[in-house]
């Protein structure tokens, strides 16, 4: 009897209630919405008319097609940047390698382990401002670097004045002041791996080489994948702080990246509708990975 | 177990790679050290010796950085951005996260998209209409115009985030409460809030780090009235041979995540990992 006496208001609030139900809905996702949409998808769309002009300071700009691209395709500056890139790219290997190998061995159980993935991870959490202005001064011609190397005789390197070794030493500390992440990660990875399947391997005496390779680098696939991912997006967006209190972009344009670029035009050039250009150039270099990053998140949410 | 599993030869090579390890480990913590001992050098005892500890620490140059620096103005500009930015991506991710995973609506796939494909548009993507949007808004130079930029931009994450912890909640608890004739808003509050707590104190401590860390979009935003890191900037450029009195400004502003990271280690690398795994 109580049960029908509950049943009946309750199929009657239903219609109401699901109008209720998406109306709040609509209220409740509005504010994220339109931040995102304000912020970020507008201002896509606009970027994109922007580097079709020839905008200089604050005047509007007159539509000039293609130019800007045009112009882009002669300039040194944005060819340098875009060497720098590939540069950057090419050390990709060395980003994964070293927090898997790192994440591999405290996985291992190496003494002190739960230590070292506290510590490691401790470089992330600092600004890249408060990173980048300690280095320049260990970095320096008279820096603590060199004095370090000193005590092996080794002569003293001008690391972040020579355009040889600028950009080196950037990927160097950016390296340095990110690993601990991607290390996270594949932490976390590793610790899906099932442990029975590594002690089976040890069982049939297989040796930790043996194991790396055939029982936990195939498992690891898709965090290895992950992390690739986050890491390439990582250097092609994240390195401006780093660049700004670094190297400045220099010497020269030894270490401009187009990040760094899009930011000279806009506030020292005074060029939005240029600086909009390489937005765009970016874009386009970082959107295909993004998309894998946002395709691999979608997947694991049940909207 | 382990003990016959693990033989003797794996185990010495273990404590000799701990040793590599141990290495990477002090170049972690040491650019730490250096700085703070650094920051309690004279310029003079900084320039007869530069690798030495400390001999004859001294606190001027934290009070010439905190007061004639300005960074004690910078470091309340910072907090007051960074705790209300916080709080604007805590409440508006889960409450979109609470629609997005429980409430149902036309629309719903499309926006969850929408947000999350926002990730592929980071700021310097946008960099100058974003610099125009603020202007035109006329929210160049306010606090406000840099806690929605943070909030905006540090948002698809977290509503992800929140979007996949409720939608792990027994769907009951929201039914439940709605027979007691509760009001969504309230349900938000009295239910969704206190059972997102795990996840909403992982986006906490990441948008703050986020949030406190940034230079990019508080340049551009913030241009009279600086924040922490772009005070540290500058006063890199204007110190560069005055390295205690850069340093003691380093320590200042790397203090407050430093004491977060010792408090919440456990909980910042396993809420990493909660974001990681989810790839």
């Amino acid at each position: 009897m109580g049960v029908s006496k509950t049943k009946q208001p309750l199929r009657k609030r239903g219609g109401k209630a699901r109008s209720e139900e998406r109306r709040f809905a609509f209220l409740f996702v509005m504010p994220a919405l339109l931040l995102v949409v304000v912020f970020r998808i507008v201002p896509l769309i606009w970027g994109f008319v922007l580097s079709l002009t020839d905008a200089r300071g604050v005047t509007e700009g007159a539509f000039i097609g293609f130019d800007n691209y045009a112009e882009l395709a002669r300039d040194p500056a944005f060819h340098d940047s875009m060497a720098n890139t590939i540069l950057l790219i090419a050390t990709l290997p060395i980003w994964i390698m070293v927090p898997m190998l790192l994440a591999i061995l405290i996985h291992q159980g190496v003494p002190g382990g739960k230590f070292y993935r506290a510590v490691y991870f401790f470089p992330a959490t600092l600004s890249s401002v408060i990173v980048g202005s300690i280095f320049n001064v260990l970095l320096r011609n008279d820096g603590q670097l060199n004095q370090f190397l000193e005590l092996f005789g080794i002569g003293a390197i001008d690391w972040l004045g020579n355009s040889n070794t600028a950009l080196l030493s950037l990927i160097a500390v950016q390296l340095w002041a990110t690993f601990g992440m991607s290390l996270l990660i594949f932490l976390a990875g590793l610790s899906t791996v099932p442990s029975d399947m590594i002690e089976a391997a040890k069982l049939e005496g297989a040796s930790m080489l043996q194991t790396f390779w055939h029982v936990i680098i195939p498992t690891l696939r898709p965090i290895i994948e992950f992390v690739a991912v986050v890491t390439t997006i990582g250097v092609l967006t994240n390195m401006f702080g780093l660049i700004y209190v670094l190297t400045a972009g220099g010497p020269g344009t030894s270490t401009t990246l187009p990040e760094f670029l899009i930011w000279i035009e806009l506030g020292r050039m005074n060029r939005p509708g240029y600086a909009a250009a390489i937005s765009m150039v970016l874009f386009v270099l970082m959107a295909g990975i993004a998309y894998a990053q946002v395709r691999i998140m979608s997947r694991n949410v049940n909207v | 177990m382990s003990e016959f599993t693990v033989g003797k030869r794996q185990r010495r090579l273990l404590w000799g790679i701990s040793v590599p390890m141990a290495l990477i480990a002090l170049t972690c913590v040491y650019p730490v050290f250096f700085a703070l001992n650094n920051a309690l050098k004279s310029n003079r005892e900084y320039i007869l010796d530069r690798f030495g500890i400390v001999s004859e620490p001294t606190f001027q140059n934290f009070v010439q950085a905190w007061t004639r620096s300005n960074l004690s103005e910078y470091f309340f500009n910072s907090v007051v951005v960074t705790v209300l930015s916080v709080l604007a991506l805590i409440i508006v991710s889960s409450l979109a996260g609470f629609a997005l995973a429980v409430l149902r609506f036309p629309l719903r796939k499309l926006i969850f998209v929408v947000i999350l494909a926002s990730l592929m548009i980071p700021v310097q993507v946008v960099l100058v209409p974003f610099y125009k949007t603020i202007i035109g808004l006329g929210l160049l130079n306010t606090r406000a115009g840099l806690i929605l930029s943070y909030t905006a931009f540090f948002l698809p994450f977290s509503v992800y985030l929140m979007t996949s912890f409720y939608s792990g909640l027994p769907r009951e608890l929201v039914e439940a409460a709605r027979i007691d004739g509760a009001k969504l808003t309230q349900v938000w509050w009295h239910v969704m809030l206190p059972m997102g707590m795990p996840a909403l104190i992982t986006l906490g401590i990441l948008n703050t780090l986020y949030c406190w860390n940034d230079i990019l979009i508080s340049l551009l935003v913030l241009q009279d009235n600086r924040t922490l890191m772009v005070g540290i900037a500058a006063l890199r450029g204007e110190y560069t041979t005055n390295v205690p009195l850069l340093t003691a400004g380093i320590v200042l502003a790397a203090a407050p995540i430093v004491i977060l990271y010792l408090v919440f280690q456990r909980k910042i690398v396993s809420g990493i990992a909660v974001g990681a795994v989810k790839g």
